[in-house]
């Protein structure tokens, strides 16, 4: 079992260790545009990407994929998973031109969830979760309904949106939104009426505390948003 | 930005620059502690392994869990705006103006997608 309680030095919630694992063995399932051996070359190239992310692009130690993918989709697990400061809408554009919107999309969705899974591990001290066994199976191919133009890189949901924009980045991709954002809502948000309230007293750390550090590591990553 | 709205909310006056600043505490309880953390984790630095157990003994293991917990998720939230170029609500751009050319943020390439970027320093 992935994410395992013996495996924390300090006790976790157990919400969020079921979050995690639920959201890992994710990676390992086809998805609605790749294969679940796509899935988990891609999240083992932005890993090692990351892990390398203090040195230079041209420095780094690139080894062979697990399983053949797209020149491209490569070169976005690794650019998304070490350098997310550095992306722009040319660079964007043209991976999206070599693979196209949903793949791009969901691409990102499994590196920003193996990301988010791997930081999590490094500020508890433990060693990264072993990628998930891949699951064989077909990509669903379903795209949503409802995208539009916001003027983001790719193609969001557009009907009767309220809520904040980041959580519609990836709605091109809705089984990517539900396994990251369940480790969001997990590990960051809690319920919408939590999120909402500005003093959290029925949780360990003060809201302050909490968005201290979201600034924070929002700053070293240079994230605008 | 919600570190201003939540510190705001309890009447506390805190000092934003600690979002750009090593190891500031913005008038935040046990901020310096926070924000060495954080640093530490997302630069991969030699000292994290001091880092942490400063975190673990200071905040005790339940509030530890719930920092390592929101470095690891924005880790991944920074990645999700910045691979999508999403731009920014119209509400926190009007309740950042103030603050955003200050600290710098106007110049990260992110803020194109929001249509507020100044040229890099």
């Amino acid at each position: 079992m992935s994410f395992a309680a013996g495996r924390f030095p300090v006790p976790v919630r157990e919400d969020m260790a079921a979050a995690l694992r639920r959201s890992w063995a994710d990676i390992g399932r086809p998805g609605a545009w790749w294969t679940g051996p796509e899935r988990v070359a891609i999240a083992a190239l932005a890993r090692a990407e990351r892990i390398q992310r203090n040195e230079p692009p041209w420095s780094r130690d690139r080894r062979e994929t697990s399983e053949p993918l797209p020149e491209k989709a490569v070169e976005a697990a690794r650019k998304i998973g070490a350098d997310p400061a550095h992306l722009d809408r040319e660079w964007a554009n043209g991976v999206i031109a070599g693979i196209g919107d949903s793949h791009y999309v969901e691409l990102a969705s499994v590196v920003v969830t193996t990301a988010a899974a791997d930081a999590f591990c490094e500020a508890m001290g433990i060693d990264h979760e072993p990628f998930p066994e891949p699951e064989a199976g077909e990509p669903t191919r379903e795209r949503p309904d409802g995208m539009g133009d916001i003027g983001a890189w790719v193609p969001v949901q557009v009907i009767d949106w309220k809520r904040a924009n980041v959580a519609r980045a990836m709605s091109l991709v809705p089984e990517g939104v539900r396994t990251f954002f369940r480790m969001v809502a997990a590990m960051y948000t809690g319920t919408a009426s939590d999120f909402d309230r500005m003093v959290w007293d029925h949780r360990p750390l003060a809201r302050p505390q909490v968005e201290l550090l979201a600034a924070r590591v929002s700053a070293l990553n240079q994230c605008f948003y | 930005m919600l570190l201003r709205a939540s510190s705001d909310a309890v009447g506390a006056e805190v000092d934003l620059s600690a979002a750009v600043e090593d190891a500031a505490d913005g008038g935040v309880e046990d901020g310096a502690v926070l924000t060495a953390f954080a640093e530490a984790v997302v630069r991969a630095t030699d000292d994290l392994d001091a880092a942490r157990a400063r975190a673990l003994e200071t905040l005790g293991p339940e509030k530890f869990v719930e920092a390592a917990a929101t470095v690891g998720i924005f880790n991944g939230l920074v990645r999700v705006a910045d691979s999508t170029g999403i731009p920014s609500d119209a509400m926190m751009l009007e309740r950042t103006a103030d603050v955003r050319g200050e600290l710098g943020f106007n110049r990260w390439g992110g803020a194109r997608a929001s249509g507020v970027a100044e040229a890099p320093a």
